[in-house]
């Protein structure tokens, strides 16, 4: 019975106009997704590769390593041109340096800016967006419509157990729904494959789970509809509903998530700290400035200013310098680890919200697979800052110095005449991405919501149909 | 002009019952949530080889009596028995040993009359017809075999019919309700209608059949009911209606119970 019911809806869905449409649709999206996503990717592989090497060459010829201007890149990731998430809008460039904050800069959106205004066409948006509509239109009159052609009735007069009747109308919705979906996501997978773009083990996982994550939120608008379709007595009531749902579900949830918990949390803006810093740092200057003329004071010895003066002023100074660097990496840290703490929080706090929606649900799940959730930031920035350990030590080991200062010398030594460095010898920066273990179990919660809804939504169908009345 | 009094509310068919009953309202009631009474203790049966024609006006409570064998409602009090198995208790059980014809036969406008015939059929319990099966009984209906693989969305009305009418004949179940089934077929395609109904009657199918028409009803049905305003005002059997005018008592009866309703009223 139920396998007869599937192949019916299946049947009937596929003969239909919209199925021609939301097909061609699909098809057209996706691929065009695949393809410019596989051109963005070898454009940004280009561009990162040439970064890469004229970082390498800018250093050509100097000879000392305490002078070198040494930047690191964020490379592309394969799947970040498929599910863009946060990939466009976070700095990319890192400016090294062994002392201070390490800031990511350049994001493609501040270099593109009209990028920014309507966004890359990608898997997220696909999904989210059409398939959600396509997933309504499909289902939206599926048992008020049935009602209204006659056909209930019919199908009613013989001995068909409502929730098998159910069942296959959700399941035949579905599979009429993934056709259109899957084919051209096979060819958009072989794209990139012809296209050269590497695509390894681990990151065809990831796309496959991102591709159950869209099956899993289209089939929740699918349920959705066939509830409301239950619900409701006449199909162009149950379509306005829907709309009406998929407005507050799609648009409206997850920006006013945002709203409320930057209204909830307050975070203090980065040019707060900022100012808060330079303050602090001013305050320093001004310490250091009058410890300076209170030394020069008290230690103007009978010869004055003479070499052993300078020298001990040097390493006096050093140390005050020293204890202040100190004092502001711990005053920078505290202020940034506050930020960041109430910034965490107030994510948190959106997030949570936002799952309200399954179209949130969807997108924190799919940007979290594909390696471009709000955690690429950090990620970015925590590999960047264990690079610099690695880069200082490496840089301390050639200058001799334990931080590039300049001595005063009053010697008249002749120098040797120095050597070039060699850049390649610089420590190798490298991003990686956490395995698809630990990335799957970060996305298992919205994972796990769209699961809710479908089930909720499954169940609420299920009761009002239970009462729905066939006649 | 004096009111004929009602028959009996149950009444067990004077004619010799040959066959057992397989359709059987005993004291079906409904009354709706608004307080409506759309079913008054309506009682008859229906054996295995009779055609029983429930006349009526609009409202008078024939669909609501379908409706109740099928279980699309349930009543109020009373019951409705299909080979005895009671509608409401074991409603799949019953569907099984129904057949049913709308009145406005509507079926999926996207697929072809055999594709229709096919899922109604396997819909209703039957997966060993072929092809030829289902060209052989939209013949007997009257369709031409040119229509057999169109889509049904050109169908005219009558077609429809003719199809809703090869999805009950396929079901082969042994009674078959019929809620106003010539409505939109053409005289033609009405008086083969009956033919029909005579055949599936001669096959042993316990036919109950809404309808407005008095003629075919007095043509074809062994039994005739007369139904007002949610009561079986009148039931007789043909060899009763011998010689009488049935569209006179039709409207004697529904006269009679205008003229109660305006006096209680």
């Amino acid at each position: 019975m139920l396998k007869l019911l599937i192949a019916k809806e299946l049947r009937e869905i596929i003969g239909t106009t919209k199925f021609a449409v939301t097909f061609a649709v699909c098809a057209v999206l996706l691929l065009l997704a695949f393809y410019v996503g596989a051109r963005n990717y070898q454009v940004a592989q280009a561009e990162y590769d040439a970064a890469v090497t004229e970082n390498l060459n800018q250093m050509a010829g100097l000879t000392a390593w305490g002078e070198i201007d040494h930047r690191v890149f964020l490379p592309p990731q394969p799947l970040a041109v498929l599910v863009n998430g946060i990939a466009n809008d976070i700095g990319r460039t890192v400016e090294m340096r062994r002392r201070g904050e390490l800031r990511a800069e350049n994001s493609r959106f501040n270099e593109d800016t009209i990028y920014a205004v309507f966004r890359f066409l990608d898997l997220d948006f696909i999904f989210t967006i059409v398939l959600s509509l396509f997933a309504i239109l499909f289902a939206y009159d599926s048992i008020n419509g049935e009602k209204e052609r006659g056909t209930l009735r019919l199908s009613f007069a013989n001995a068909v157990p409502r929730d098998q009747y159910l069942i296959g109308k959700i399941i035949g919705s579905f599979l009429a729904l993934v056709i259109p979906l899957l084919i051209p996501i096979l060819l958009g997978c072989l794209l990139l494959i012809a296209m050269g773009i590497p695509v390894d083990g681990g990151e065809w996982g990831r796309l496959a789970l991102i591709l159950g994550a869209g099956l899993l939120y289209f089939t929740v608008f699918l349920t959705l509809s066939v509830f409301i379709s239950a619900l409701t007595q006449n199909s162009s009531s149950s379509f306005l509903m829907l709309l009406v749902v998929w407005i507050f579900a799609v648009l409206i949830i997850p920006r006013v998530a945002v709203l409320i918990s930057g209204r909830a949390i307050d975070v203090p803006s980065i040019d707060r700290i900022n100012y808060e810093k330079s303050v602090f740092q001013r305050q320093q200057s001004d310490d250091f400035r009058q410890k300076m003329q209170a030394y020069f004071a008290e230690n103007r010895g009978e010869g004055g200013f003479d070499q052993d003066f300078f020298a001990r002023f040097q390493e006096q100074s050093q140390t005050w310098q020293d204890e202040n660097e100190a004092a502001a990496e711990v005053f920078n840290g505290k202020l940034n680890e506050d930020r960041q703490n109430r910034e965490q929080v107030q994510q948190r706090v959106a997030l949570n919200i936002s799952r309200l929606s399954p179209a949130s649900a969807f997108s924190l799940a799919a940007s979290e697979l594909a390696g471009t959730s709000l955690a690429l930031r950090n990620a970015f920035i925590e590999s960047v800052n264990e690079y610099k350990t690695t880069y200082t030590t490496f840089i301390e080991e050639k200058t001799g110095d334990d931080n590039g200062f300049v001595r005063f010398s009053m010697d008249d030594e002749e120098e040797e005449e120095p050597e070039p460095i060699d850049p390649q010898e610089l420590p190798q920066y490298q991003f990686s991405l956490p395995d698809t273990g630990t990335l799957l179990s970060r996305a298992a919660i919205d994972f796990g919501v769209l699961a809710i809804f479908n089930v909720l939504f499954f169940a609420g169908a299920f009761v009002a149909f239970l009462k729905y009345d066939v006649r | 002009m004096e009111t004929p009094t009602p028959a009996p509310v149950v009444a067990e068919t004077p004619a010799a019952p040959k066959g057992r009953v397989l359709l059987e309202a005993d004291g079906l009631t409904k009354r709706y949530e608004d307080d409506t009474l759309a079913l008054n203790n309506v009682s008859f049966k229906v054996r295995a080889g009779q055609v029983f024609a429930m006349l009526g006006g609009n409202g008078a409570g024939k669909t609501t009596t379908i409706n109740i064998f099928l279980n699309f409602i349930d009543p109020t009090d009373g019951e409705a028995r299909v080979d005895g198995i009671v509608t409401h208790r074991e409603p799949l059980k019953a569907k099984e040993k129904l057949a049913y014809v709308s009145e406005n036969v509507m079926l999926y406008p996207n697929f072809t009359a055999l594709q229709n015939l096919d899922f109604f059929a396997k819909l209703g319990g039957r997966t060993d017809y072929t092809k030829d099966d289902y060209r052989k009984v939209l013949l007997r209906v009257g369709l031409q075999e040119e229509a057999h693989d169109r889509r049904l969305k050109g169908f005219s009305k009558g077609m429809r019919q003719k199809c809703g009418i090869a999805i009950a004949i396929l079901k082969d179940a042994p009674a078959i309700l019929l809620d106003e089934p010539t409505s939109g077929l053409d005289p033609k395609a009405g008086l083969e209608f009956s033919r029909l109904l005579t055949s599936l009657r001669e096959e042993g199918k316990a036919i109950l059949m809404s309808t407005h028409d008095i003629f075919r009803a007095k043509d074809v049905a062994d039994i005739v009911g007369i139904m007002n305003q949610g009561e079986l005002v009148m039931q007789r059997t043909k060899a009763e209606l011998e010689g009488e005018d049935l569209e006179a008592l039709y409207v004697q009866y529904m006269a009679g119970y205008m003229d109660e309703a305006q006096a209680s009223a």
